[in-house]
């Protein structure tokens, strides 16, 4: 959908959330306060029987509640709907597809090498420099993607040069670098900075991946 | 359109009643008690590195402190007491140089011979998060990572009030 609609879109459905919000809130209250008092039910409870009315009026502001209990539900719901829906389209301005360059860092294996850092240069510029907690090494050993970088870059060619540092085998601190020189086209970009095991030199071994 | 974006952001804050817990009175740096604690992830002395939102779940009390602040001295053997004493009850205890000297920084908190992390923010970028005024300052986070009491300098009873607040987000 065009974005102008989108927002046009997102802009009402707030204004609406708004308004139901706001007219729960006023029907909320007297209830509320109702409830708090508690005079009506226990002053009508007696008086039922002898009048020959059921007991509707006792479960009444009862259901009213549950009823009003599950609209609130439906608009958080909404509320949040609508959240993720913005979310989507600030991504969708700050990082337009014809621009947009992604950078994903994956790990396997990871036996001769315990991640601690990654810093990112592109054109010679420090874009991202990400230090790694224990969890964050370990969600990556077992298969997690982090995406590590979302930018915006012009259409043509670039360098971008990542730098690992760690524990490499025998606990020695251990620094690589591996570059990859890219064609920007129009289009999203995105780069997989893969850190994997070479079983016969027993070494790690760091590589970009273009994915076309 | 920023502008748009921003407006709806805070409209939608308002509806789903996101509202920060009562500032303390004990609490000297108001504009940051109830707010979410900043993220930040540093290397510890013990070559760790520690993220704050991993402490999510845990009361957190982060300890800003520099060499050249002479209550820090006074403050980090208390805080070392508190640290020994809750740490088992879900009290994480952080220290945070801002020494832009790592070198005299390392090597005084080495003399200082505390059992909590010590971390080094030497670019200072993590204090202006934390919007530090004086040396030392405190802030205690609580388990949903809202930072609800802070603390500027150190005097001496102070570790009271920093037990009694503990002890309460600890209860929560």
């Amino acid at each position: 959908m065009n974005p102008k609609y989108r927002v046009v879109s997102i802009i009402a459905r707030g204004a609406l959330l708004a308004c139901a919000w706001a007219a729960g809130a006023a029907l909320a209250a007297p209830s509320a306060a109702t409830a708090a008092a508690g005079s009506p039910p226990t002053a009508t409870a007696p008086a039922t029987p002898a009048s020959g009315t059921t007991a509707a009026p006792d479960v009444a502001p009862a259901d009213n509640f549950k009823t009003l209990d599950q609209e609130v539900q439906g608009l958080k719901k909404d509320v949040i709907d609508l959240n993720k829906d913005l979310f989507v389209l600030e991504e969708e301005l700050l990082f337009p597809s014809n621009t947009q360059v992604a950078l994903y860092v994956s790990m396997d294996v990871g036996a001769f090498f315990a991640l601690d850092s990654v810093t990112v240069k592109i054109d010679n510029k420090e874009v991202k420099n990400y230090l790694y907690t224990a969890r964050e090494a370990d969600a990556l050993l077992k298969g997690g993607v982090q995406q590590i970088y979302l930018g915006n870059l012009k259409v043509g060619k670039h360098e971008l040069v990542a730098f690992f540092t760690g524990k490499g085998p025998a606990e020695r601190d251990y620094k690589r670098g591996a570059t990859i020189n890219f064609d920007k086209g129009i289009g999203a970009k995105y780069l997989e900075l893969k850190i994997t095991d070479r079983v016969a030199k027993h070494q790690p071994e760091f590589s970009i991946k273009d994915w076309e | 359109m920023r502008r748009v974006l921003l407006g709806l952001s805070l409209m939608l804050s308002a509806l789903l009643g996101v509202s920060s817990p009562v500032a303390s009175s004990w609490a000297a740096a108001p504009s940051l008690v109830g707010k979410n604690a900043p993220d930040f992830v540093l290397k510890a002395m013990d070559g760790r590195n520690l993220r704050m939102s991993e402490f999510r779940g845990q009361v957190v009390l982060v300890n800003f402190w520099a060499r050249w602040a002479g209550d820090s001295r006074q403050e980090m053997p208390a805080l070392d007491r508190i640290n020994t004493t809750y740490s088992r009850a879900g009290l994480v205890v952080l220290g945070v140089s801002v020494d832009e000297d790592l070198g005299r920084a390392r090597e005084f908190a080495g003399a200082m011979k505390v059992s909590y992390p010590i971390m080094f923010d030497t670019g200072a970028a993590i204090g202006r998060d934390y919007l530090l005024q004086k040396m030392p300052m405190t802030i205690l986070v609580d388990r949903a990572g809202v930072v609800r009491y802070s603390n500027v300098g150190f005097k001496r009873g102070d570790e009271r009030a920093y037990l009694d607040h503990i002890r309460e987000l600890l209860r929560e």
